[in-house]
């Protein structure tokens, strides 16, 4: 009876697998062919020659790629050291109050990414909200800061803060109250308690938070064009450009793949060394 | 109650799936051939304006619109197997001709129902119809309607026309300039420029000695460079508050928002004098061209009429984000839709003048290693 159902399970799921490799797998397959045509190639019906992946060093696409994944780990660093206090105050002190901060970050969400990088222009920008008003106020006057790297990186933490601050929250939120305060009752310095207890326990909640805001960020474009001004060329603009006015497609594809492996062994890497189920809530 | 699955549930919902599944595919795109007419297209064809009395004369026809926002994006469509969806493609002529004819993407028009529309154009597309609306083998494949010169634009009240029109791109190289201007990362069309700043013809092969120039001119100017921006609203703001004097490419199609909504001081300008037969300027003119559907709609050919009419051929040049003028106001009844400010927006006192200083927007001999060395410069 056990195998039957375990077939029946099998062939009820197979539709939905299938639907799941054809829109997932697919088109990932299709990137992987393309990216080893010739260039400039509009059809996987040519002899593959490679010589689209030789680009990424002879025409410094490394730099694009070294760019975008410093950023994104400079991003993700800064914002793991902003959201822990923040989450750890949602999950453990501010009871309905963090509902409240819950919602207003989320409401953030709803207006689109490029309106709210393009706000932050007009409030940054020379004559824009702050300088204007200074300059109209007191006569003094700065240089905008925008079209730079740190802008660009304010950007990143500033976009994907509810893709970090959520699952620490989350991961903290796992963290047993008495574990803490047998902790402390057995002597434990409060630098004890945050390395040996808090942080581990809240493993899987870091974890997530991180590669989520990480993957994100090293494949994110907008900030990079709208508030750098393209200082430094983003590895997905790279993309873009190959994709559109370079009509070349193998190039697009064999850049989208060296940052689909980079961030894909990451991610795994890093899911596999969490315990996932215990975030989810399905299993302790 | 158990969870265990029944042969019967199990047919049950294998049954809903494949339902679903076959339901998916069926939409208005597959339908017959005059109920359907869908247009890819810039900003303006897919306006209310423009589609609303499309539909009203034809209220049996599903008619739909997508704006693109470049022409490579537009293109990559048809090449990924959407010629099957789109019935008219609207884009710049050298993509039509260069990309789109050669791939069979587009197919010819009929001549002996276009060319009299030609007559009633503006002398630069009436006679002889313009040149590059038709493909080297003689077929028509696309009419043209907007287009505007496309060079640099300044603040006239801190440079003149007069100066930016006769020191040209040469305003770019001067050391007085650093920091004062923006580059509008257009980047097809900055490589054109920087040819031209580099005193190079863009549309001819760019090879030896001259790539070094094209490389000194490119770190010049985006050295030189206060800010970079593909946004052309917030190009216009910096120039307005004074963050910057001018910016490396634009033109009517760029200054006319700003224009309209009263800074007249944003000026497209185009130099008096340049490195290709005395010109220096540049000008873009779509095309529409029908696309060769396999299942084609009769309607596409009477889109290209409609938009021919006074009424629409206005709304085409007026319709939400930019202004251009229209290859159609050689017709004195499409001139009498435009009023004062309008025509002052699209710069139409200088217009013919900007238009004999500038050469067609045309495909860069050299691109390739242009681009490259024009990305390296611009990420240094």
């Amino acid at each position: 009876m056990n195998r039957l159902d375990g077939r029946l399970g099998f062939l009820s799921a197979l539709p939905l697998v299938l639907v799941l490799l054809l829109s997932f797998l697919a088109p990932m397959a299709v990137v992987a062919l393309f990216s080893v045509m010739p260039q400039k190639v509009f059809s996987i019906a040519n002899m593959p020659d490679f010589s689209a992946y030789s680009l990424f060093f002879s025409q410094g696409y490394y730099k694009s790629l070294l760019w975008s994944l410093g950023m994104a780990l400079t991003a993700t660093i800064i914002l793991l050291l902003i959201c822990w206090p923040l989450a750890y105050a949602m999950a453990k002190v501010f009871g309905r109050f963090g509902l409240v901060l819950t919602v207003a970050v989320v409401m953030s969400l709803f207006v689109s990414e490029n309106i709210r990088l393009f706000g932050w222009v007009l409030t940054l920008m020379k004559g824009g909200l702050i300088e204007g008003h200074l300059r109209a106020w007191t006569g003094l006057s700065f240089e905008s800061p925008l079209y730079d790297v740190p802008i660009i990186i304010f950007g990143l933490v500033y976009v994907y803060l509810p893709f970090m601050l959520f699952p620490l929250a989350q991961g903290i939120a796992m963290v047993p109250d008495d574990t803490r305060q047998a902790a402390y009752d057995l002597g434990a310095s409060r630098s004890q308690v945050l390395w040996q207890i808090e942080v581990p326990l809240a493993a899987p909640g870091i974890v997530v938070g991180s590669l989520l805001t990480f993957v994100l960020a090293a494949g994110a474009l907008a900030e990079s064009k709208i508030l750098g001004g393209q200082a430094v060329i983003a590895i997905a603009d790279d993309i873009e450009t190959a994709f559109t006015f370079g009509q070349n497609w193998p190039l697009g594809s064999a850049l989208s793949m060296i940052l689909i492996v980079i961030i894909g062994g990451l991610a795994l890497f890093g899911v596999s060394k969490v315990d996932l189920d215990a975030i989810m809530g399905r299993k302790r | 109650m158990t969870n265990k699955l029944s042969r019967r549930q199990f047919i049950g919902r294998t049954a809903a799936l494949a339902g679903l599944a076959a339901a998916g595919p069926i939409s208005p795109a597959f339908a017959g051939r005059t109920d359907r007419m869908n247009i890819l297209c810039w900003e303006g064809y897919n306006s209310d304006q423009v589609l609303g009395p499309f539909r009203k004369a034809h209220p049996a026809a599903t008619v739909r619109a997508e704006s693109g926002t470049s022409d490579p994006d537009m293109i990559n469509k048809l090449r990924a197997g959407e010629t099957s969806v789109w019935d008219l493609i609207n884009v710049n002529q050298p993509w039509a001709r260069d990309q789109l004819y050669p791939e069979k993407l587009i197919k010819p028009l009929n001549k002996e129902r276009f060319l009299p529309y030609f007559e009633k154009m503006l002398p630069d597309f009436s006679t002889p119809p313009y040149r590059l609306a038709f493909a080297d083998d003689g077929n028509l494949i696309g009419m043209p309607q907007r287009y505007g010169p496309f060079s640099f634009v300044v603040n006239t009240d801190v440079i003149s026309r007069e100066m930016a029109e006769d020191q040209g791109w040469n305003l770019f190289l001067d050391p007085a300039m650093k920091d004062r201007f923006g580059v509008l990362t257009y980047d097809n069309w900055n490589v054109i420029h920087m040819c031209l700043t580099a005193g190079l013809n863009p549309f001819a092969p760019v090879e030896g000695a001259d790539v070094e120039k094209f490389r000194e001119t490119a770190k010049t100017i985006f050295g030189g460079s206060k800010l970079l921006t593909d946004d052309l609203v917030a190009m216009n703001t910096a120039l307005i508050n004074g963050e910057i004097d001018a910016y490396f490419t634009g033109g009517t199609y760029t200054a006319s928002p700003a224009r309209f909504d009263g800074a007249t001081n944003v000026r497209g300008i185009t130099p008096k004098s340049g490195p290709v037969d005395g010109k220096g300027g540049c000008v873009w003119i779509e095309l529409t061209s029908a696309v060769n559907n396999p299942d084609p709609s009769d309607l596409a050919e009477e889109f290209l009429e409609f938009v021919q009419t006074p009424e629409i051929a206005k709304a085409v040049a007026f319709t939400e984000g930019t202004y251009n003028p229209v290859a159609q106001m050689g017709n004195p009844e499409v001139m009498a839709q435009f009023d004062k400010d309008e025509l002052d927006a699209i710069q139409m006192d200088s217009l013919e003048e900007e238009m004999a200083r500038s050469l067609d927007y045309s495909v860069v001999a050299s691109y390739d290693t242009l681009i490259d060395i024009y990305t390296q410069e611009r990420r240094s």
